[in-house]
């Protein structure tokens, strides 16, 4: 650990973060795994979040806990027992439902608990192949090594026997700190089975925007060349929240909003043409069709500019590349 | 019949030409030769974009798969024919490619991201485990359990090693001084057997009688949780401290054995004890022993990585280990049933070690004959 401060680290970490480019700061989500699948075409998938996970693990938990307590009702009610005898056997069928519960249900349903499904979560293989049995398997015996085994220990050895009640407890809270300590919050059953807890991902195809058949503005190409991917990509998300607003005050907004957005573009392309104020969405509607057109071959001409920062850039890694 | 679908696919989307390739220069001069002053003149056509017209080209193929996978998400595999099945893996392979040429030449935020959430829910959906439970199940009795047994034989025997080294040390200890017996075996309040206890006491508890049936079950809850299950799951999950653990856990298991059996020997009913233990020991003991193998395995792999990273040859070992371990789960399970019904139903010494080691030589028939190939 440095001495220097968390202030000053935090600052620095601050510089850090100002430097790194807008798109990056804008479009990575927080925590991303990337896999490679068989057909080479590197995929990002989203971490569970803890909240998510302990919500899942809470729902499988309800379940199989209400599956046992009905069975245990039910053996009760057929025979008569003590209450020592109720209690053993609750320990032991809840042991005995839940463990094929996750294993049996992560195979069926490829990777997804029930309480999974629920919080849209899945198991992958870490490394990009199909989950294996063995991993599933696994992952889920170690979940009862981990947690469960010690937890039914702790509930019942703790009246006797406190220097190993406070044991199993110390290992019970190190466990569930292993995925608060690693990158890809993989517990130690993730680990050991290579799989990685995953957000599933929400597919959902917005309209075309460059898809106007009549543009009314023309840009020549110094109108074009001053932005990059990043603003085109700001000016896309503006666009299509345009079209969802509703109510009177959210069409004031909307309105202001677009007339700041197309006097800062007109400031910066020197567009000297006057737009209308009822053409501010017609007029921005073309500029985000002729600036992806230009930036679009631009890229397919090798040249890919990330923001507007574009021309400093490539001014900034000139003098390198003669040095080197 | 869904055959009929497949023909209609595959040219279909063959046909289309890659933009890079088919596709003249964009008529970008109509956007570009405006005059001076920059005139807002109407494009026509022209400003239909190339990334606009790739995504128009495909989009109906991708809905479709959107459609399989959505499918396959909430029903399961099984809902799809085989056509569709086979439909749906063309069609993630092209969505794949298309992904990969809109990363190169589209700038849409929105069909990127749709595409990369499109590509990977296929990907995750024709990528799925293929394995039902059932077959799993199957394949892991008929052949992967004994096939990994007989792979970690030597850890095996030095499982077994381990134990009879320690019942040897514990009886030689008795021997030499009984007071030993109080320090190595742990003894319940009520339990009379001890260094002062008499043969007809020992022979006592050897042959009680059958108590209610729900005594017995509460025996089987019992064991469970009892000592021998835990010291089999924790020869197991410590073994990866480089096997010291698992060796002090069976040796100290060893020692308690062999003070208990000294004991019995000692007073004269040696083979009682041994019809006894018989019934379910040979199969409890036995699921220790299995389980400090897949212990040491996993140890083994620890400790002489060979060319590997620890890690990973930590993991190439667990493969079987867990196999073992689900074997020794297995065993101890019914070790318990053994004990909870088999023991107190069961009063004939000989009958006694006919099932116990009739019981334990399936277990090894089972290991060394079930999954060779031939």
């Amino acid at each position: 650990m440095s001495r220097d401060g968390w202030w000053a680290r935090r600052k620095a970490r601050r510089e850090a973060r100002r430097a790194a480019s807008a798109q990056n700061r804008r479009e990575m989500p927080q925590r991303v795994h990337e896999v490679i699948p068989p057909e080479g075409v590197p995929l990002s998938l989203t971490i569970a979040s803890m909240g998510a996970r302990f919500g899942a693990q809470l729902f499988d938990l309800l379940l199989t806990g209400l599956a046992s307590v009905a069975l245990v009702i039910a053996i009760a009610l057929l025979v008569d027992a003590s209450w020592n005898l109720i209690g053993g056997l609750l320990a032991l069928l809840f042991f005995f439902v839940r463990a094929p519960y996750y294993v049996a249900t992560e195979l069926i349903y490829g990777g997804r608990t029930p309480g999974k499904r629920l919080m849209r979560l899945r198991v992958i293989s870490a490394d990009g192949r199909s989950l294996a049995t063995y991993a599933v398997v696994l992952r889920n015996l170690m979940k009862e090594a981990e947690v469960f085994v010690p937890g039914t220990l702790l509930l019942i050895v703790s009246a006797q026997d406190p220097v190993s009640a406070i044991l199993m407890l110390s290992w019970i809270v190190i466990v569930l700190a292993i995925p608060l300590c690693n990158k890809r919050r993989q517990r130690l059953g993730d680990i050991i089975a290579r799989t990685i807890v995953v957000e599933e991902p929400q597919a959902l195809l917005m309209p075309e925007l460059a898809e106007r058949q009549k543009a009314r503005f023309s840009f020549q190409p110094h109108h074009l060349d001053h932005y990059g991917a990043y603003e085109l990509q700001t000016l896309e998300r503006v666009l299509r929240a345009a079209t969802e607003w509703r109510g009177k005050s959210a069409q004031i907004r909307r309105d202001n909003t677009l007339a700041v957005i197309v006097g800062k573009i007109r400031a910066r392309t020197d567009y000297v043409e006057p737009v209308a104020e009822a053409d501010h969405l017609a007029f921005l509607e073309d500029f985000y069709a002729a600036q992806r057109q230009h930036l679009e071959a631009r890229q397919l001409m090798g040249e890919r500019r990330a923001d507007k920062h574009h021309r400093t850039a490539a001014e900034a890694s000139q003098p390198d590349k003669e040095r080197s | 019949m869904s055959f009929s679908e497949i023909p209609r696919t595959g040219p279909k989307t063959g046909r289309k030409p890659e933009p890079e390739r088919g596709a003249a220069p964009r008529p970008k001069g109509t956007t570009g030769t405006t005059g001076p002053a920059g005139e807002p003149r109407p494009t026509a056509e022209a400003a239909i974009l190339r990334s606009a017209r790739f995504r128009s080209e495909r989009e109906e193929d991708w809905q479709r798969l959107d459609a399989l996978v959505a499918r396959v998400e909430r029903r399961g595999p099984r809902s799809l024919d085989f056509g569709e099945a086979r439909t749906m893996a063309t069609l993630y392979r092209q969505a794949a490619t298309s992904l990969s040429v809109a990363r190169a030449i589209s700038l849409d935020r929105a069909l990127l991201s749709y595409l990369e959430a499109l590509v990977t829910r296929a990907y995750l959906a024709v990528y799925a485990p293929q394995e039902g439970l059932g077959g799993a199940l199957w394949r892991f009795l008929a052949s992967s359990a004994s096939q990994a047994m007989r792979g970690l034989w030597p850890f095996m025997l030095a499982g077994l090693a381990t134990m009879m080294l320690g019942g040897l040390t514990g009886w030689l200890l008795f021997l030499e001084n009984e007071a030993w017996y109080d320090v190595l075996v742990p003894r319940g309040p009520d339990d009379v057997r001890g260094p002062e206890a008499t043969r007809e006491e020992l022979l006592s508890v050897i042959y009680d009688g059958g108590g209610s049936t729900l005594d017995e079950l509460s025996a089987f809850a019992a064991f469970l949780f009892s000592n021998n299950a835990r010291i089999a799951i924790f020869a197991f999950a410590l073994g990866a401290f480089a096997c010291l653990p698992t060796f002090i856990l069976i040796f100290y298991q060893g020692l308690f054995i062999g003070c208990f059996v000294a004991l019995h020997v000692d007073r004269g009913v040696g083979l009682d004890l041994f019809g006894w233990l018989s019934i379910h020991g040979v199969t409890e003991l036995g699921a220790i022993v299995v389980a400090a193998g897949a212990g040491y395995a996993v140890g083994f792999g620890v400790l002489f990585p060979g060319r590997e990273h620890r890690r990973t040859a930590m993991a190439r070992m667990a493969r079987p280990a867990v196999k073992a371990a689900i074997v020794a789960a297995l065993m101890l399970f019914a070790a318990a049933v053994l004990e909870g019904f088999g023991r107190q139903l069961i009063q004939d010494t000989t009958t006694r070690i006919v099932i116990g080691w009739g019981i334990g030589g399936l277990w090894l028939l089972w290991w060394l004959a079930a999954g060779r190939r031939a």
